[in-house]
């Protein structure tokens, strides 16, 4: 169980917790760690990173599951989030979510099954000016268009957005 | 001390005092669901929304505290309608299964309806949000999420009173839900006061539900024989059976009860409850078991000795002193019993297991007698041909009475109790059944009451001891428990 947690973090989380007047405080930013080196938190992460932390177990799953950002689950390689928020919406992303939707053959919250794509319905991303918006990984598509959507998903596929990080 | 008006009435309260506390005082209900007196405030319900003079807001009665001048108004119309609306919130996605909830009759949602809301619901049944149903978290209760108002107070509980933090809110929104470790179990010896702070259905007993309509159940203020505690507590009874026991809050030793003593109860109805007395293995009528134990006796003369015990009311005790220094004139009698004791979790269980060692202490200090290692060392040596104690007691001196030989003659209540090797044994009435007086490890006296009536022939212990004395020949005249105490100050 302890190995959940390599040494390399361990040392990390030290100083991290030094940032907090109280170490239970780092748990959110211990939190994003861990989903950033693994792609997602598992149970056994949780229980481990309570005993470093010295709280109850309880406690870690409710802020994980509190936060919808965390994933308690591996995600596809490219993670499709499209924000439904007020500007998007009216910008057209209804449309965008129900092709991506028909075209990969998943709902939000799903992954497909060759582990590429995992789709999600977010909140504002914070670029109405540029609505509509999905943002995959951490890289955003801005202004999208049905044709543009299409182009993206077939970049991806044949793997031609290395440049961007993707 | 700030001094505030609560509705119009003047009261004068300590710093730090909150609005529903000094509401209290003035004898002001405010409805409440999260605020529980023992627990952190959350303040998360928003039913104790009352109205402050010049506050732009209502506030939260249970968070807000008392400060110079406040004028508070816990009736005005804003106030009745944002309660009316906290309770629509709050049942928005309650499943309403109340003919089929155990907590029915005695459950915040719907109580509060009745009295604060009494309005047809805007939102749809189809339309609800569905939680998980019901499924056992551990050895004492029952989780129905769908029902959960999400008030925490279980979760405070466990945070900090049993310090276990096992429960907690997990996701968010209307999908949030009290939830605990996968595999674990809720079990840390007070998770039932969980169903007992837990204002809905949510948390129910596993042992209590379905048994009985709250509403039928009588109520008798008793004391809890599980531990030198002694803490005081409430049966619940309905027909001569008690269907469970409930903590009687106060100040001087429990607001809680723990979980081994709300199972106490199940001994004096367990289906191996002795009703006639026993010879060796034979289950015999009353009389002839008496006079059988009062020959073994009489054939000991002052080779027979008496164990008091600290299982047993200080009246009881007094009776099987009055047996030995009356009836069978010995000087081989022990009502000295010596035990650590004091809390040993932090809450409320003693080191010492037994009710009444104190209790026991007092015939010692009336009549003296002999240590408890100097009877058991007789009984090794075989200078003592017949005990007569109380089942839990005989436990004492189980090693002397191995290798000696010597008749053992118990109280019992069930038959699992009966130690092994026992000559004769002879029922009693449980203190459920008959009133005793305990003294507890802090030297606070206290009654059982009786929630419920014996079986016919069951009599209490002093009773069967004046029987057994008449049978060797002796009258001790006692015609009560008091009588029992003549020569005892309480």
């Amino acid at each position: 169980m302890e190995s959940t947690l390599t040494e390399e973090f361990k040392a990390k989380a030290a100083h991290i917790c030094a940032r907090y007047p109280r170490r239970d405080a780092a748990l959110i930013p211990l939190l994003a760690e861990i989903q950033k080196e693994h792609g997602f938190i598992a149970e056994e992460a949780m229980d481990a990173l309570a005993r470093l932390l010295e709280i109850p177990y309880s406690r870690v799953k409710a802020v994980t599951t509190f936060y919808t950002m965390f994933k308690r689950a591996p995600a596809g390689r490219y993670h499709l989030q499209v924000c439904r928020n007020i500007s998007c919406h009216m910008a057209g992303a209804p449309g965008l979510l129900e092709s991506l939707r028909a075209k990969l053959g998943i709902k939000e919250g799903e992954t497909t099954r060759d582990g590429l794509f995992t789709l999600s319905a977010v909140e504002c991303l914070g670029a109405c000016g540029s609505a509509p918006v999905m943002m995959v990984n951490e890289i955003y598509f801005e202004n999208l268009t049905a044709g543009k959507l299409d182009a993206v998903l077939e970049d991806l596929r044949h793997n031609r957005l290395k440049d961007l990080g993707l | 001390m700030p001094t505030i008006k609560i509705d119009g009435r003047t009261i004068e309260v300590t710093k730090g005092t909150t609005l529903l506390e000094a509401a209290q005082k003035l004898g002001i209900y405010i409805p409440r669901y999260c605020y529980h007196p023992k627990l952190s405030i959350s303040g998360n319900c928003r039913m104790c929304l009352v109205e402050i003079e010049n506050a732009p807001k209502l506030a939260t009665a249970c968070s807000t505290e008392a400060a110079e001048g406040m004028s508070v108004f816990t009736g005005t119309d804003k106030v009745k309608t944002a309660r009316r609306d906290m309770l629509e919130f709050l049942l928005i996605n309650h499943p309403l299964d109340c003919p089929i909830c155990d907590q029915a009759g005695e459950c915040g949602l719907q109580d509060y309806y009745m009295k604060y809301s009494l309005q047809k619901s805007r939102f749809r049944q189809e339309e609800k949000v569905r939680r998980q149903k019901r499924r056992a978290v551990g050895p004492h209760l029952v989780l129905d999420n769908e029902r959960c108002i999400l008030c925490t107070r279980c979760v405070r509980f466990c945070a900090e009173v049993t310090k276990t933090s096992e429960l907690e809110v997990m996701q968010r929104s209307d999908h949030s839900y009290i939830d605990l470790k996968e595999g674990k179990a809720l079990d840390n010896n007070y998770s039932l006061n969980i169903a007992d702070i837990c204002p809905v259905g949510a948390f129910t007993s596993r042992d209590f539900r379905f048994k009985q309509r709250v509403w039928f159940l009588k109520k008798t203020s008793t004391v809890c024989l599980g531990c030198a505690t002694g803490c005081r507590m409430t049966a619940h009874h309905n027909e001569n059976t008690i269907y469970r026991l409930v903590p009687l809050p106060n100040s001087q030793t429990n607001t809680w009860l723990c979980d081994h003593g709300r199972m106490t109860y199940k001994a004096v109805q367990a289906g191996d409850r002795l009703s006639k007395g026993v010879i060796k293995n034979g289950l015999i009528d009353l009389e002839p078991a008496l006079r059988e134990a009062a020959t073994r006796i009489d054939e000991a003369k002052s080779e027979a000795a008496v164990l008091g015990s600290p299982w047993l009311s200080v009246e009881d005790n007094a009776a099987l002193a009055r047996l030995a220094i009356s009836a069978l004139k010995t000087v081989n009698f022990c009502f000295e019993f010596s035990s650590g004791q004091g809390i040993k979790d932090g809450i409320l269980v003693n080191e010492d297991p037994a009710p009444n060692t104190a209790g026991a202490g007092l015939l010692k200090a009336a009549h003296g007698g002999v240590s408890l290692e100097e009877l058991s060392g007789r009984i090794a040596s075989g200078r003592i041909k017949v005990l007569v104690t109380e089942a839990r007691a005989a436990g004492l001196v189980k090693t002397a009475l191995k290798t000696s030989g010597c008749r053992l003659i118990v109280f019992a209540q069930n038959r699992s109790e009966i130690p092994a090797g026992a000559y004769a044994t002879l029922p009693y009435a449980s203190y459920f059944e008959t009133p005793g007086t305990f003294i507890n490890y802090q030297g606070l006296r206290r009654r059982t009451n009786p929630a419920v009536r014996p079986a016919d022939g069951v009599k209490p212990l002093w009773n069967v001891v004046n029987k057994l004395a008449a049978y060797s020949g002796t009258s001790l005249g006692l015609d009560s428990a008091e009588n029992a105490l003549k020569d005892i100050k309480l």
